[in-house]
C-alpha cells in the first residue's frame, strides 16, 4: 500500500530549451531541427551503428574512383556520345545517386529493435561518426564530387549551358546538403497547420484554473 | 595631371614587373612546374570566369580539408574546456559540503508530523507518539479489507505452507500456484480472458504502456493521468497528444486531429492507444465510460485504462468502472488495476485477451525483471476477491460514507471539493482568496497553502482524527470523523485571515 505523500502535488517539468517553433506560423519555409532530443540522443548511444560504420572502412572510399571510372567506360560505348554529354551524364549521375544515398533516405533499415527507431529522423550523412563534423570520411566525400567536376571542366571543354549546370547539380546535391550548418535541419515548405505538442484548449477550459492541482502542466514540455 | 600620376607611379610598375620576372624564372626551376603550368593552362581554356569559379571550389575544398574534427552529437552541448589554471583555481576553491543538507525548519517540522503507527495498519491504528487510538483517513482501505480476520487467516496459513519470499522474476522460478489462483480469479472476477500479475501497483502501468506502445506509434492520453502513466508515456517513445481533463469533446478534437495529420503527412497506419483512468489519481473525477468506449470504436484507437482507485470500489460488487457502467470488460483492450488499492494486497494486474496477456509475459518489463509478489499477499488477494463477491453491502456503506463526508465537507467554507461525488478518493483544496473577477492570474503561493494544511492536519490529529497533508480521505465511520476535519478547516482559516 503506498503512502500518500504531500510532495504529490508539484510535478514540475523543465521545459528544455531545445524545443523549437511549436507555434502555428504562416510562413512558407521553416527551417526545422530534428533529432535533438535527449531521449533520441541516449537511445543513439545504445548500440553501435552499422548502418554508418562502413564509410569508414578501407575501400570505401576507392569504391567512388572505381564506380565513376567504370561509369565512364559505359557510357562512352553508347554510340554518338560525345565528350560532353558524357562527362555530363557521370557528373549528374554520381551526384544524384549520392544525394539519394546520404541525404534522402533517412533511418536504418535493419536491426529496428536495437535502436528503436532512434535514427528514423537522420539521414545517412547525419549518422557518420555521430554527428561529429570535418572527420575524415566526410572530408573524403566532400571532396570526391569536387574533384570530379574539376576533372570533367579540365578534360571537356563545356558549353556554357552544360557548364551551369553541372555547376548547379554540384552545388545544390553536393555541398549544401554536406555543409555542417546545415547539420539536422530540415527545410520545410508551406506546412501552414501543423498540430504542435499540445492541442489547442477547448472554449470550455476554464480559463481562471481554480484546481491547483492542474497550475504545474506537465504535458507541454517534453512529449511528443 | 594624367602623367604626373604616371610619372609617379612608374617606379612601382617596374619594381612589379621586375618581381613577377623573377618569380616566373623561380618557378620554371622547380621541377614539375611545366606539368602544372601545361594543366592550368589547358583547364583555363581562356575562360577566366570559369576558372575564378573553379578556384574558389578548389579554396573551399581545401578549407573543408583543413578544419579539425568538431565533437559527436552525444558528447553534449554544454561541454566547457577548462585551461589547466582554471582547474586548479576550482579544484583549490572546493570546500565539501555535507552528503545530505540539513533540514529547514519547514522540512523539519514537515519530518516530524508524519504519524508513526504501534501495532498492526487497520481503520483505527493506535499512534506511537501518543498512545491514542485514531481513526484512519488516509489509507486505501476501501471496503474495510485491511485488517479482515479472514484475510489475516488464510495469509497466516499461506505463509506456513509456503514461506515468505518468492525467490526470483515470475519467469525464473517465481510463479507460485497462488499466483496463477489470482490471476485466474481476478479474469473471473472480472470477465476478461486472462490476467497477470505485477509486484508493484506503480510500476504495472509503466510496464504495460511500453510493452505495447513503440516508438512511432500515437498515444492520446489525458492532461492528468498519475505519474506512473506519465513515465510509462516517456519509455515508450510513442508520439503523445494530450487532451483536455475529463473533456470527451477534447478527446474527440484530438482524434479527429490526429486522423488528419497522418493523411496529410500521407503515413502508413500505426497503432493508436487512449490511455486515461477510471477514477483519476489526482483529483478523483471520474470518466465516462460508454461515451469513450464508442469513441475508440469509432476511430479505432486501442483502449488502456488504469483502474488503480476504481477497481475494487466500484460497481455492485467492485469490479470497477465496467460493472458500474455495466460495459463489458472485453471492450477495453488492457484493463489495469491495483491489487494493492482495491484487494488491499499488494501489486498489480493487467486484464485483456489471452494475446494481450501472453505478450506482457515476454515483453512486461516489470513483470520479466521484479521478483514476483509473496505467496501469502497472493492469496489475501484471492481471499479479498471473495469477500467482495460475498459482501456486496460494504461497497454501500462505502458508499454511505462518501455521501457523509461530502455532506458535510461541502459546507465548509474556504475549501472546495475535488472531484466526481461517488469517487471513494476525496480531494479538497484551498479555495483561493481573489475573486474570479480578478484580471491577473492567480498566483499559487504552494508553500503557504502546506502549511495551512499541513496546520489542518495536525489539528484533526489532536482531535484524535489522523489525516494527511495529501489532501485524501477514505472510508470512514462516522460523520464525526468529517465534523472534526471540518471543525479543523475552519479552526485554521479563520487564525489566517
Amino acid at each position: 500500500m503506498s503512502r500518500p505523500s504531500p510532495k504529490l502535488l508539484h510535478l514540475t517539468v523543465q521545459v528544455p530549451a531545445d524545443i523549437k517553433g511549436r507555434r502555428r506560423s504562416g510562413s512558407i519555409v521553416k527551417v526545422e531541427e530534428v533529432g535533438g532530443r535527449t531521449e533520441e540522443l541516449l537511445d543513439r548511444s545504445a548500440y553501435l551503428n552499422i548502418n554508418a560504420n562502413w564509410v569508414n572502412a578501407k575501400g570505401a572510399w576507392l569504391i567512388h574512383v572505381v564506380l565513376v571510372f567504370m561509369g565512364k567506360i559505359i557510357i562512352d560505348t553508347i554510340p554518338g556520345m560525345t565528350q560532353q554529354i558524357s562527362w555530363t551524364l557521370v557528373n549528374l549521375i554520381y551526384l544524384n545517386l549520392s544525394y539519394l544515398m546520404f541525404h534522402w533516405v533517412t533511418g536504418i533499415p535493419f536491426d529496428n529493435e536495437l535502436h528503436g527507431g532512434a535514427y528514423d529522423d537522420l539521414t545517412l550523412w547525419e549518422q557518420i561518426d555521430d554527428g561529429a563534423q570535418y572527420t575524415p570520411s566526410k572530408k573524403w566525400l566532400f571532396t570526391a564530387p569536387i574533384l570530379l567536376f574539376l576533372a570533367s571542366t579540365h578534360y571537356t571543354n563545356y558549353n556554357p549551358w552544360l557548364f551551369a549546370i553541372n555547376l548547379t547539380a554540384l552545388i545544390v546535391l553536393a555541398i549544401i546538403p554536406k555543409l555542417p550548418q546545415l547539420h539536422r535541419q530540415r527545410v520545410r515548405f508551406l506546412t501552414g497547420d501543423a498540430s504542435g505538442v499540445s492541442t489547442p484548449v477547448t472554449p470550455s477550459f476554464p480559463k481562471m484554473d481554480q484546481n491547483p492541482l492542474h497550475a504545474a502542466n506537465p504535458t507541454d514540455a517534453r512529449f511528443g | 595631371m594624367d602623367s604626373s600620376t604616371s610619372v609617379a607611379l612608374e617606379p612601382l610598375l617596374s619594381f612589379l614587373t621586375f618581381s613577377f620576372s623573377k618569380l616566373e624564372s623561380g618557378f620554371y626551376r622547380i621541377p614539375g612546374s611545366a606539368v602544372v603550368a601545361r594543366y592550368v593552362k589547358s583547364s583555363h581554356q581562356n575562360d577566366p570566369g570559369r576558372t575564378i569559379l573553379e578556384l574558389i571550389l578548389v579554396i573551399f575544398a581545401i578549407r573543408t580539408l583543413l578544419q579539425s574534427r568538431t565533437r559527436t552529437d552525444r558528447s553534449g552541448k554544454h561541454f566547457i574546456k577548462f585551461s589547466e589554471k582554471e582547474i586548479d583555481e576550482l579544484v583549490d576553491e572546493w570546500v565539501p559540503e555535507p552528503l545530505v543538507q540539513p533540514l529547514s525548519e519547514w522540512e523539519q517540522k514537515d519530518l516530524s508530523s508524519v504519524p508513526i503507527i504501534a501495532g498492526p495498519n487497520g481503520p483505527k491504528p493506535k499512534l506511537l507518539a501518543t498512545g491514542k487510538i485514531v481513526t484512519n483517513l488516509a489509507s486505501f482501505n476501501f471496503a474495510g479489507l485491511a485488517g479482515n480476520e479472514k484475510v489475516k487467516e488464510r495469509a497466516l496459513e499461506t505463509l506456513q505452507k509456503y514461506g515468505l519470499g518468492s525467490c526470483g522474476p515470475p519467469g525464473f522460478y517465481g510463479t507460485i500456484d497462488v499466483h496463477l489462483d489470482l490471476e485466474r480469479d481476478i479474469a473471473e472476477f472480472l470477465g476478461t480472458e486472462a490476467s497477470i500479475l505485477y509486484s508493484q501497483g506503480f510500476s504495472t502501468i509503466s510496464s504495460v504502456i511500453p510493452a505495447f506502445c513503440k516508438r512511432g506509434d500515437i498515444i492520446v492520453a489525458d492532461r492528468s493521468v498519475n505519474f506512473a502513466i506519465q513515465k510509462g508515456i516517456l519509455i515508450s517513445r510513442s508520439t503523445v497528444r494530450w487532451f483536455d481533463h475529463n473533456d470527451l469533446k477534447s478527446l474527440e478534437d484530438t482524434l479527429i486531429s490526429v486522423e488528419k495529420e497522418r493523411k496529410k503527412r500521407k503515413g502508413p497506419l500505426t497503432r493508436r492507444f487512449i490511455i486515461t483512468e477510471g477514477i483519476f489519481e489526482r483529483d478523483g473525477e471520474m470518466v465516462d465510460l460508454p461515451k469513450l468506449v464508442e469513441l475508440k470504436l469509432k476511430y479505432k484507437y486501442r483502449l488502456i485504462m488504469d483502474e488503480s482507485i476504481s477497481f475494487g470500489t466500484m460497481g455492485r460488487t467492485g469490479r470497477g468502472l465496467t460493472e458500474l457502467y455495466n460495459v463489458p470488460a472485453s471492450q477495453i483492450d488492457m484493463l489495469v488495476g491495483s491489487v494493492a488499492n482495491g484487494l488491499c494486497s499488494a501489486g498489480g494486474f493487467c486484464a485483456g485477451s489471452a494475446i494481450v496477456v501472453d505478450h506482457q509475459r515476454i515483453n512486461g518489463t516489470s513483470f520479466v525483471f521484479s521478483a514476483s509478489m509473496p505467496a501469502l499477499l497472493a492469496t489475501s488477494g484471492s481471499e479479498a476477491i471473495t469477500f467482495l463477491r460475498n459482501n456486496p453491502s460494504v461497497l454501500l456503506n462505502l458508499q454511505d460514507n462518501i455521501r457523509a463526508i461530502r455532506a458535510v465537507l461541502e459546507k465548509t467554507e474556504g475549501i472546495t471539493l475535488l472531484g466526481h461525488r461517488a469517487s471513494p478518493i476525496i480531494h479538497f483544496c484551498l479555495r483561493t482568496q481573489q475573486q474570479s473577477f480578478s484580471v491577473t492570474q492567480p498566483t499559487y503561493d504552494y508553500e503557504a497553502e502546506e502549511r495551512i494544511l499541513q496546520d489542518i492536519v495536525d489539528d484533526s490529529i489532536a482531535n484524535r482524527r489522523a489525516a494527511n497533508a495529501g489532501e485524501t480521505f477514505t472510508w470512514t465511520r462516522d460523520e464525526k470523523a468529517a465534523g472534526v476535519v471540518k471543525a479543523s478547516v475552519t479552526r485554521i482559516l479563520s487564525k489566517r485571515r
